[in-house]
């Protein structure tokens, strides 16, 4: 179960309205490679992992997504959260503003709405983890593109700390993905499905 | 003292990606390390075009009330988020002494810091309502602001 703590794993206060930044910010909320994607991926995945060590990982890295998801909700109310119907005409946000006013809706920058399509759940402790490493560089590019981009200081210094834990993340899982080989047999890592050929697991 | 897991990396093999495990390196303070993304400087890998952020914990003087809860508010994410860094690390490095040790530290931190800030303030867990003021009748999880909305209701010290 989860407990929630009223405050963000990294503060964010933004002063300067941009509908502009926050229409691209969005992305990482609803997006292919956004948190709540990567939150989802995690927490679906952790069920029928082999070795418990990962399924713990997994819930980690699971809850902290969501944390991250509260960051880039926060992030993109606060740049939107004074927002004038002058403002809302913004090239990129009329759009999302017609259908949703300031409220929150995850959708990509391209306006695709949220989908479980973006991420796998496979049932494979290789096929998952392979993912899972690769699902945290998709989303470092993401914030790299979005540095490249923004010039606000208070959004910049949340989009750095995020990408930051992306690279981190990706350490923990090839580390769990050492976890699980360990578990296997060196001279074939693929001679069963360590998640459903149970049987052949080393004890 | 024992640094490294118990997990026997195999050797590389074909068709089978490598990483190599953390080994412990000494960590940063709690402000760079959320500043940074990190607890760990070997894991710090930055970005040419995020190098010139300042650093927003940096120690300012708190001059007003509401400046000093702010701080007191960035104190509570600076040692959450070394917590929630090195849970991570201890998932993959169960056996790591240097690791347990701090962590120790950093949660009898965080509960002293949570009972301390529902005493003066509002309680950000439901669990610090009674360990911050025991006596209060009152139940106080409404107060104080909502997380994503700073600038909102801003409760000024009890």
């Amino acid at each position: 179960m989860w407990a929630y703590e009223k405050r963000l794993q990294y503060p964010v206060k933004i002063t300067k309205t941009c509908p502009k930044t926050a229409q691209l910010i969005i992305s990482q909320y609803g997006g292919p490679d956004g948190e709540l994607s990567a939150s989802m991926r995690y927490l679906a995945q952790r069920y029928s992992m082999p070795v418990k060590k990962v399924g713990g990982l997994l819930t980690d890295i699971g809850t902290e997504e969501i944390n991250h998801m509260e960051i880039i909700c926060a992030i993109v109310y606060q740049l939107t959260k004074n927002l004038t119907p002058e403002q809302a005409k913004t090239a990129g946000f009329d759009a999302y503003y017609i259908d949703h006013t300031t409220g929150l809706w995850p959708q990509a920058a391209a306006g695709v709405p949220f989908t479980s399509l973006e991420f796998q759940s496979k049932g494979d402790a290789f096929a998952d983890l392979y993912e899972d490493l690769a699902a945290e560089q998709k989303a470092r590019t993401v914030y790299e593109n979005l540095l490249r981009v923004i010039d606000d200081p208070d959004v910049r210094a949340p989009l750095k700390f995020l990408r930051a834990r992306e690279i981190v993340h990706f350490q923990r899982f090839g580390e769990a993905l050492e976890m699980t080989k360990d578990k296997l047999d060196h001279s074939n890592y693929y001679f069963f499905n360590a998640e459903f050929d149970k049987k052949f697991l080393k004890k | 003292m024992k640094t490294q897991t118990n997990c026997q990396c195999s050797a590389e093999t074909l068709a089978m990606a490598s990483v190599p495990m953390q080994e412990w390196c000494e960590p940063y303070d709690l402000a760079t390390a959320i500043y940074s993304g990190t607890l760990f400087p070997c894991l710090n890998m930055n970005f040419f075009d995020a190098e010139d952020i300042p650093c927003p914990f940096c120690n300012k003087p708190a001059l007003t009330k509401a400046a000093e809860q702010e701080k007191a508010l960035i104190e509570i994410c600076k040692v959450g988020f070394a917590i929630n860094d090195l849970t991570l690390y201890l998932d993959t490095h169960p056996d790591c002494q240097n690791g347990i040790n701090l962590m120790k530290d950093l949660l009898q931190q965080r509960l002293d810091a949570l009972a301390e800030f529902a005493k003066k303030y509002y309680p950000l867990t439901q669990l610090s309502i009674v360990t911050g003021t025991p006596e209060a009748k009152d139940y106080e999880w409404d107060e104080g602001p909502l997380p994503w909305d700073p600038f909102g209701e801003c409760i000024l010290a009890k």
